[in-house]
């Protein structure tokens, strides 16, 4: 059952991308264009630091210690799909598809894995690191999925990921709306 | 039949509920305490099947004894007295999670084992101010808090032979030396790359831990297993799914109902080999009856949630099964949810009693289903005596006693693409872990029960290892009734609520009854509470600060006196899944309040203590 997993998996994917591929209506791709619009706290554009012998990691100026030379080269890496409302629409089949929202929750809400929506990011929020996370997956659990889907679906699946990230839930008076979630 | 008595029963509470308003008599902020004007129920020709493990001043197994009663001799605290409890001492585990299960206490020492990472505690009870015997902290793989389906939680540890025996969430099972906190031996019997993490309190049976693991939501192939006390080698595994041979369904295997009789049902009551991701993991509390050499478990739910990729009786999941202590070897098995459709597991408690039933001692198996059934069983055969459900359902008018299979309401069949309406009770059942307990002297039961409701909607989903395998969204909501929910008295020889103290939030914590004739239990919104077992008065409540989901247990200290040890930490399903907002330890991972709960939060945050009680 595993074995056969990714390679349909793969099926499944060209079967779910192909009327966007083929220009096909973008409203097919249930694009949730009801969602506000992202105000990322980090820039679009993820610096990337070349470390010399074809390493490039992305740089966290903000381990830096004061007075420390940043080293290695800056590089920057840029979501092809950033703004692209139909990526948007495949990456959020692509969070069903790969069993993103049973850990996340449905709208990136928090279930298993850590919550989306509140526009707080572990390992950071710009889109080269969201991408770094997801392709190599993070210590408490989540998966690799490097080499295992395309970057391409990564970049998608970093598009609808950071689209999620609308509410600012710092202070909670015990009122007003609820979201709903699903137990185990 | 049954929905005209639900009808009565909400009736019922609901004038309760408004009388007990009236009178402003209200002893605990949020609820509300009934008692039924009915007769004390005979204890003539009750016994719980197997003694108290150990000393009476000692617990030494999770359930106290493998029966699963939760009973304790111990008698110096009673309804009379109960209201001069006050806080002897408490212990910080340092881990800020859902703190099910329960410590031991052997000898002169308490056990505390933690969430994820799993630390075990050696706690001198000799001493003022409790210090530490030992701290010893395991190797336990990081990933494993991610793969776990419902917070990090970990329900107790086992002793035999000088050893703490417990399983760790990555998958391991091992034996720490109770006197000095040295690992003797660690075994590897969970595969976390597929989901496998464990959470499951193990019992020791004739030198074998018995253990199995979680990932019903995962697409895991259930099982058990018993490992030599001395070495960790395994003796024996049985899978839940497949071939009889790897089920161990063998000449010992009688099912009671002919519908059970067959070969290989553990994998033809699937479509092609979707049993190998069916789920039935054994999560839950295990028992075992040394007259007849059977340990009894329950199974979780199929995987996936979405029933059209699974069409059949996906045997043996959400499953009661009878296991030959010795082989492994299945000898009667009872599915409460054939073909479940909405994550009914049947890991809950099965609590081993003689009980008089129609003038005739029953050798009896009493359950609390997640299908909101109570289940009075021959634990010798598998035959259901009696079953009626204990909290408002509506999936199911009844068990056809012909089969024991449920009865079912169209309407509240869950399909891909259908969304089903107000199905109750929700997937969290009318009961889950938190265990209930028994008292010989009152023959009642005390069970800490959810009373919620849930919509349900499946989409196709993809086996990935490693991920969920789920394919259903199902929000949930407060039950019929205005309580979440009821901690109640059961009588399991007629199939009623003798009494019920009714709850704001669901009772996520299990129950302690002693000889005292008092029953101890804990609430979501953090308070600890002593009620009278006949009456179900509360008598004495405390409010330890974080949500209980753990379960009391009762001691005698080297002083002489009574203590009761309870754990404070929200967390499990309830606490992570659906309260995730309750937490304020992740500054990245903050939550909006759920639609289930949505009030629980003012009342909790996350936490981590012991607490010990005494007059």
């Amino acid at each position: 059952m595993q074995a056969r997993s990714f390679a349909e998996l793969g099926l499944v994917i060209v079967a779910v991308c192909a009327p966007i591929a083929c220009g096909g209506d973008s409203s097919a791709a249930q694009t949730p264009t009801s969602k506000k619009t992202v105000q990322p706290s980090a820039a679009a554009t993820t610096r990337y630091v070349d470390g010399g012998d074809s390493m490039r990691f992305v740089a966290h100026d903000e381990n830096l210690p004061v007075g420390f030379p940043a080293s290695g080269r800056p590089l920057t890496l840029t979501n092809p799909y950033e703004g692209d409302k139909r990526a948007l629409g495949v990456g959020a089949q692509l969070y069903v598809t790969y069993n993103c929202i049973d850990c996340h929750g449905a709208d990136g809400s928090g279930a298993m894995g850590p919550s989306f929506a509140d526009g707080r990011w572990h390992f950071g929020g710009a889109p080269g690191e969201v991408f770094e996370s997801i392709y190599q997956g993070r210590p408490d659990g989540m998966p690799q999925w490097g080499g295992r889907i395309t970057n391409d679906q990564i970049w998608m699946l970093t598009t609808y990921v950071r689209s999620l990230a609308t509410k600012d839930l710092s202070t909670d008076n015990f009122t007003g709306k609820t979201i709903e979630r699903t137990g185990h | 039949m049954k929905r005209a008595i639900w009808a009565d029963v909400l009736f019922l509470a609901i004038a309760i509920v408004s009388a007990c308003t009236r009178e402003g008599e209200r002893k605990t902020p949020g609820a509300d305490t009934t008692t039924a004007q009915l007769p004390a129920t005979t204890v003539s020709g009750t016994r719980i099947a197997v003694a108290h493990a150990g000393p009476p001043g000692e617990w030494q197994m999770p359930a106290g004894d493998y029966a699963s009663s939760r009973y304790s001799t111990l008698s110096t605290i009673t309804p009379a007295n109960a209201p001069n409890l006050h806080v002897s001492w408490a212990f910080s585990t340092g881990v800020l999670r859902g703190h099910e299960g329960q410590p031991l206490v052997i000898g002169n020492t308490m056990y505390v084992i933690t969430p994820y990472p799993n630390v075990a505690y050696a706690i001198d009870l000799t001493q003022q101010g409790q210090p530490l015997k030992w701290k010893f902290r395991p190797e336990n793989a990081q990933q494993a808090a991610g793969r776990a389906c419902c917070d990090v939680v970990n329900r107790g540890a086992a002793y035999a032979d000088g050893k703490i025996f417990y399983n760790l969430l990555d998958g391991h099972t091992i034996a720490v030396d109770a006197a000095t906190g040295r690992q003797i031996w660690r075994a590897t019997m969970g595969n976390l790359a597929r989901g496998e993490t464990m959470t499951m309190a193990p019992i020791v049976v004739k030198n074998k831990v018995i253990v199995g693991s979680s990932g019903g939501e995962m697409g895991i192939r259930g099982w058990i297993a018993a490992l030599d006390v001395a070495t960790g080698h395994e003796v024996w595994r049985a899978y839940n799914i497949g071939p009889d041979r790897d089920v161990k369904v063998g000449p010992k295997f009688k099912p009671f109902y002919a519908h059970d009789r067959g070969k290989d049902l553990g994998s033809t009551t699937w479509p092609g080999d979707t049993w190998k991701t069916g789920g039935g993991a054994v999560w839950g509390w295990l028992s075992y009856d040394p007259e007849l050499n059977l340990i009894y478990h329950g199974t979780s739910n199929p995987g996936p949630w979405n029933q059209d990729q699974r069409l059949g009786d996906n045997k043996w999941t959400a499953s009661i099964l009878a296991r030959d202590a010795d082989t492994g070897e299945m000898v009667w098995a009872l599915q409460t949810t054939p073909h479940d459709l909405w994550d009914y597991d049947a890991v809950n408690e099965n609590i081993l009693v003689d009980l008089p039933i129609k003038g005739v001692t029953r050798k009896a198996l009493v359950h609390f289903d997640r299908n909101g059934f109570a289940y009075t069983i021959d634990r010798a055969t598998g035959e259901v005596i009696l079953a009626e459900p204990f909290v408002p359902m509506n999936w199911s008018t009844g068990i056809d006693m012909q089969t024991g299979r449920p009865k079912m309401v169209a309407e509240k069949m869950t399909s891909q693409g259908k969304k089903v309406m107000d199905i109750c009770p929700s997937l969290e059942g009318g009961k889950n872990q938190q265990p209930a307990a028994f008292s010989p002297q009152t023959g009642l039961f005390y069970v800490p029960t959810n009373n919620l409701c849930m919509d349900f909607e499946s989409h196709a989903v993809t086996y990935i290892a490693g991920t969920p395998f789920i394919g259903a969204l199902a929000p949930e909501k407060g039950g019929p009734g205005g309580y979440r929910g009821e901690f109640m008295a059961w009588d399991a020889t007629t199939g009623k609520k003798v009494w019920g103290i009714k709850e704001p939030f669901p009772v996520w914590g299990g129950a302690l009854v002693t000889a005292g004739g008092v029953v101890f239990y804990g609430t979501l919104d953090g308070w600890f509470k002593a009620a009278d077992a006949r009456t179900g008065k509360v008598l004495w409540q405390f409010k330890v600060g974080s949500g209980v989901v753990g379960n009391p247990v009762t001691y005698t200290g080297p002083d002489g006196k009574q203590y009761v040890a309870i754990y404070a930490g929200i967390g499990g399903d309830m606490g992570l899944l659906i309260a995730g907002d309750v937490a304020a330890n992740l500054p990245y991972d903050v939550r909006e309040r759920g639609t289930t709960l949505p009030d629980l939060a003012r009342w909790t945050s996350w936490g981590g203590m012991l607490f010990v009680f005494s007059l």
